[in-house]
C-alpha cells in the first residue's frame, strides 16, 4: 500500500522502537567490537595497540585449541548430526506410523534450557553416580565403572560431542517438514515401477529435500559456534583447556578484565562464522546447479 | 523373496535407529526425574531401582532453602514482558514492511532478519559495556531490553511472512473507510494475525525462559536472579546435595516443555516457516 503523506510519522513511529533496538545491540556491538579490539581497553581506560591482540591471541595455545574444539563441534554436527537427522526424517516421513509422537518427543532437548541440558548430562557423566557409567558397566565395559569422563584429558571432548547428538530432532523437524511438501504422484510412479522404499528415499526425497538438508548445515554451524553453557557448566572448558570454546575464553578475558583481548577474540569469532557461512552458500549454489 | 527381505530389513533398521534415539533424547530426562526423588545414598546404588519412599520434599528443600519460588516470578517477569515488547515492537515494524511501500524498505528487513546469522554470544564484552552504558546493569528492565532485540530477527521475520499471507482486502476496505495507520494496525491487522503473534511469542518466550548467558553477564543480585543462572548455583551450593540439585533442573525445566507440549503445532510450524523459506 502507498504510504499517504499524512501517514509517515506514523510509519516512522512503527518502525523505530525495532530500529533503535537493531542499532543498540546489533550495530554499534558489531562496530564497538571491531574498534576496540585494536586496543588495551580494560574498562577504565584504553589505548591503540594496533595488532598485538591478534597475534597474542594467535600465540597462545588454548586460543587455538578453542578455535580448532569449535571447528571439532561445527564439524560433528555437519557431519553426523545433520545427516543423523535426515536419516531419521526419513524414516518418519510420509506420515509413518507414531510420526507425530516421536516428532514431538525427540524435539523436548530443544525447548529444554541449554543450561539444564548442560547439567543434566554433566550429571550423566558422573563418575559416582551417573547412568552413562552404570549402562557401560551393565553391557560389559567394567573398566569404566568410575572412569570420569568429563574430568579426563582424552575423554573430554568425546563426552561432549556424545551429548550433542542429543540435539538431532531439531534439525530432523525442519526436514520432515519438507518432505511433507513433496507431491505423492512421485512416490505413486515409483510405486507402479515397484521401487522398495529405500530407492524412493534416495532417489525422489533425498534429492527433493537437498536445499534443506544445507540449511541445516548452516544453522548447526551457527550455532555451535555460539555454544556456551555446555562447554562453561559442563567442564568449564577443562581439563588443562582441552575442551575451551570461543565463548568461554571471550568469558575468561572478560573476567579478568582484559577486554580490547577478549574483542578480539569476538571479532575473529564472527570472522570465521563469515567464512564458514559464505562457503556454505557457495557450496549451496554449486549443488543446486548442477 | 528378495522384496520381502529388503523390507524386512528395512522395517528392524528403522525402529531400531527410531527407538534409539528417543531413548537418547528422552531417557536422561525419566532418569533425572526418577534421580530427583531419591535420597543421596539411593542415588548411588541401581539408577533403576524404584526409591524406597519418594522423596518429595527434595522439591519443597529446593524451592524453600535456594528460593526457587523467586527465581521463576523473576524468569517469569522477564520473559513475559521481554516477549511482550518483542512482540509489540516486531510486528509493528513487520506491519510496517509488509502491507507498504517506502524507501528503504527491503534494506530493512533484509538487514534485521540478517541479524539471526550474527553468532551473538561473540558481543558479550560489547553487551556489558552497552547496558552499563544505559546504567541498566544489574536491574530487570536491562536484561528485558537485550532479550528483546536479542529475538527482533527471527520474531520480525515470522511476522513479516505472516502479515503478508493476509488477504489485503479487508485492510484495503477499512482504509477507504478512513481507518488510519495506527487503527488499521490494531483494529485489523492484530486480530487477524493472532496466530502468527501466538507462533512467534511462543519462540520469544522459550528464548528467554531458557536464556543464560546474559543474564550471567548482566545481573549480580539475587533479587533479580533468572531460574536458569539461578539452577547453575545449585553445582556448588548444595555441593553433595545431587537430589536438590536435580528437583530445581526438573523445576526449571517443567515451563518451556508445558508451554511446547500445548502450543507444539506453532512453535514446529514457526521453526518450518522461519528456517525453511529462509
Amino acid at each position: 500500500m502507498q504510504i499517504k503523506k499524512d501517514e509517515v510519522v506514523w510509519l516512522l513511529l512503527f518502525i523505530a522502537p525495532a530500529i533503535i533496538l537493531f542499532f543498540l545491540f546489533f550495530i554499534i556491538p558489531i562496530l564497538f567490537l571491531f574498534v576496540t579490539s585494536f586496543t588495551n581497553w580494560d574498562g577504565i581506560s584504553a589505548e591503540f595497540v594496533g595488532l598485538e591482540n591478534y597475534t597474542k591471541l594467535f600465540n597462545k595455545k588454548s586460543f587455538v585449541r578453542a578455535i580448532t574444539n569449535n571447528l571439532y563441534w561445527c564439524l560433528t554436527a555437519a557431519l553426523i548430526t545433520v545427516p543423523l537427522a535426515l536419516i531419521i526424517a526419513l524414516l518418519l516421513a510420509h506420515r509413518s506410523r507414531g510420526w507425530k509422537v516421536f516428532r514431538t518427543v525427540l524435539f523436548i532437548p530443544q525447548v529444554v534450557s541449554s543450561a539444564a541440558i548442560a547439567m543434566l548430562w554433566a550429571a550423566m557423566f558422573n563418575a559416582e553416580y551417573g547412568l552413562v557409567n552404570f549402562l557401560l558397566d551393565y553391557i560389559g565395559f567394567s573398566d569404566y565403572k568410575n572412569h570420569n569422563w568429563l574430568g579426563n584429558v582424552r575423554t573430554a571432548n568425546a563426552a561432549l560431542i556424545g551429548f550433542s547428538l542429543c540435539y538431532v530432532g531439531y534439525f530432523m523437524v525442519i526436514m520432515l517438514a519438507k518432505t511433507a511438501g513433496i507431491s505423492e504422484d512421485y512416490y505413486d510412479a515409483a510405486n507402479i515401477d515397484g521401487a522398495s522404499q529405500f530407492q524412493k528415499d534416495l532417489h525422489i526425497t533425498a534429492p527433493l529435500i537437498k536445499s534443506t538438508f544445507f540449511l541445516c548445515i548452516i544453522l548447526a554451524v551457527i550455532f555451535n559456534l555460539r555454544q556456551f553453557e555446555y562447554v562453561y557448566l559442563m567442564t568449564a572448558g577443562g581439563p588443562a583447556n582441552k575442551t575451551q570454546v570461543l565463548v568461554v575464553y571471550i568469558w575468561n578475558e572478560l573476567s579478568v578484565q582484559r577486554l580490547g583481548r577478549g574483542n578480539a577474540a569476538g571479532v575473529i569469532m564472527i570472522a570465521i562464522g563469515a567464512i564458514l557461512l559464505l562457503s556454505l552458500r557457495k557450496l549451496l549454489k554449486s549443488e543446486t546447479y548442477n | 523373496m528378495q522384496r520381502d527381505l529388503s523390507s524386512n530389513f528395512y522395517f528392524i533398521f528403522k525402529w531400531v535407529i527410531i527407538i534409539s534415539f528417543v531413548f537418547y533424547a528422552v531417557f536422561p530426562f525419566l532418569w533425572l526425574v526418577l534421580a530427583s526423588l531419591k535420597t543421596n545414598a539411593e542415588l548411588l546404588d541401581d539408577p533403576f531401582k524404584l526409591p524406597a519412599v519418594f522423596q518429595f520434599q527434595n522439591y519443597s528443600n529446593a524451592i524453600r532453602e535456594a528460593g526457587l519460588g523467586k527465581l521463576i516470578i523473576n524468569s517469569l517477569v522477564i520473559s513475559t514482558s521481554a516477549t511482550f515488547l518483542n512482540i509489540l515492537f516486531s510486528s509493528m515494524c513487520a506491519f510496517a514492511i509488509a502491507r507498504h511501500t517506502f524507501w528503504g524498505k527491503n534494506v530493512l528487513f533484509l538487514m534485521i532478519t540478517a541479524g539471526i546469522l550474527v553468532p551473538l554470544n561473540a558481543l558479550i564484552i560489547p553487551y556489558f559495556a552497552i547496558i552499563n552504558f544505559l546504567n541498566l546493569y544489574d536491574t530487570r528492565f536491562g536484561l528485558i531490553l537485550v532479550y528483546c532485540a536479542v529475538g527482533l530477527p527471527v520474531s520480525t521475520f515470522i511476522l513479516t511472512e505472516f502479515f503478508k499471507s493476509i488477504p489485503k482486502e479487508i485492510e484495503e476496505a477499512s482504509y477507504l473507510d478512513g481507518c488510519n495507520f495506527a487503527a488499521r494496525y490494531f483494529r485489523i491487522m492484530l486480530p487477524l494475525a493472532l496466530p502468527g503473534l501466538a507462533t512467534a511469542g511462543t519462540f520469544q518466550f522459550i528464548l528467554c525462559w531458557n536464556e543464560f548467558i546474559y543474564a550471567m553477564l548482566l545481573t549480580s543480585s539475587t533479587d533479580i536472579r533468572t531460574i536458569q543462572f539461578g539452577i547453575s548455583y545449585f553445582t556448588n551450593q548444595f555441593f553433595s546435595d545431587y537430589v536438590g540439585m536435580f528437583a530445581a533442573v526438573v523445576i526449571s525445566i517443567l515451563p518451556s516443555i508445558t508451554v511446547f507440549i500445548l502450543f507444539q503445532e506453532r512453535v514446529i510450524n514457526g521453526l518450518t516457516a522461519g528456517s525453511v523459506k529462509g
